[in-house]
């Protein structure tokens, strides 16, 4: 399987990893989302102003969010995470999610290790590659 | 800290008519994402707003269902609406979240 992300232009001219996915709303429609993939990040986390587009029960959450700016308040919702796979096929992933509740507590959802731990992860700027490798696909590493 | 991550149900959609339309959605979302960042220095510009991007023309107000609506109003046809919070301020980002079990 394979996944592939990309590297996007963020608001302070940084340039980051990113994959396109859709969550699944409360109405059954699917809402685009742009996922920053973040290999340190424990947990896959919505970011506020997209928990409010999505409609979703907000559970109550048994873990607490940190980060280097502090904790900010933060719900489960139970839903689908979708993302297209090479030819153009989809792939689900369902559970629960971290949600933040307030828009401005993190700017961008955040693809953490539950799900990028189902994956080998490449990252690679100068080859400009953003990939998640899963069951047949691989890489090979070699000198030149 | 406990390291257990929660369990992920891990399945394919085989349904062409949900492939194809995710597909769609895909494609429109990277039109205006990559409309977005051609645009980058004015889209940007918007601090402490939300913006939407739908048939690559951008959206700005006060909350994301001002947003939406004048998002799906100009533009019914694109479900591949982006949209996002831009930050009062700029600044460099170390984002790694994680997660803590809260005392009981």
């Amino acid at each position: 399987m394979l996944i592939e992300g990309s590297w996007r232009v963020c608001d302070d001219g940084g340039v980051r990893t990113i994959v396109e996915a859709a969550i699944l709303a409360g109405d059954g429609n699917w809402i685009p989302v742009a996922f920053l993939i973040d290999p340190a990040a424990d947990r896959t986390v919505v970011c506020g102003e997209i928990l409010a587009s999505l409609g979703l029960p907000l559970l109550s959450s048994p873990t607490r969010l940190e980060g280097v700016g502090g904790r900010a308040e933060c719900a489960l919702i139970d839903t689908q995470i979708r993302m297209i796979r090479e030819a153009g096929a989809t792939v689900v992933f369902k559970g629960q999610f971290a949600a933040f509740t307030d828009p401005a507590a993190l700017d961008m959802s955040v693809l953490g290790r539950d799900i990028t731990n189902l994956f080998a992860l490449i990252i690679d700027r100068p080859q400009d590659q953003v990939c998640l490798l899963g069951k047949g696909h691989r890489y090979v590493i070699t000198s030149d | 800290m406990s390291d257990a991550t929660p369990q992920i149900e891990m399945f394919e959609i085989t349904d062409p008519n949900e492939i194809a339309k995710a597909r769609a959605m895909h494609e429109q979302f990277q039109r205006n994402w990559d409309w977005l960042e051609a645009h980058a220095s004015d889209v940007y510009s918007h601090r402490g707003k939300f913006i939407c991007i739908a048939g690559q023309q951008l959206f700005v107000g006060d909350s994301i269902d001002e947003v939406l609506a004048g998002a799906k109003a100009a533009h019914p046809e694109d479900v591949g609406r982006l949209t996002r919070y831009i930050p009062k301020e700029r600044g460099l980002r170390i984002y790694a979240y994680r997660g803590i079990v809260a005392g009981v």
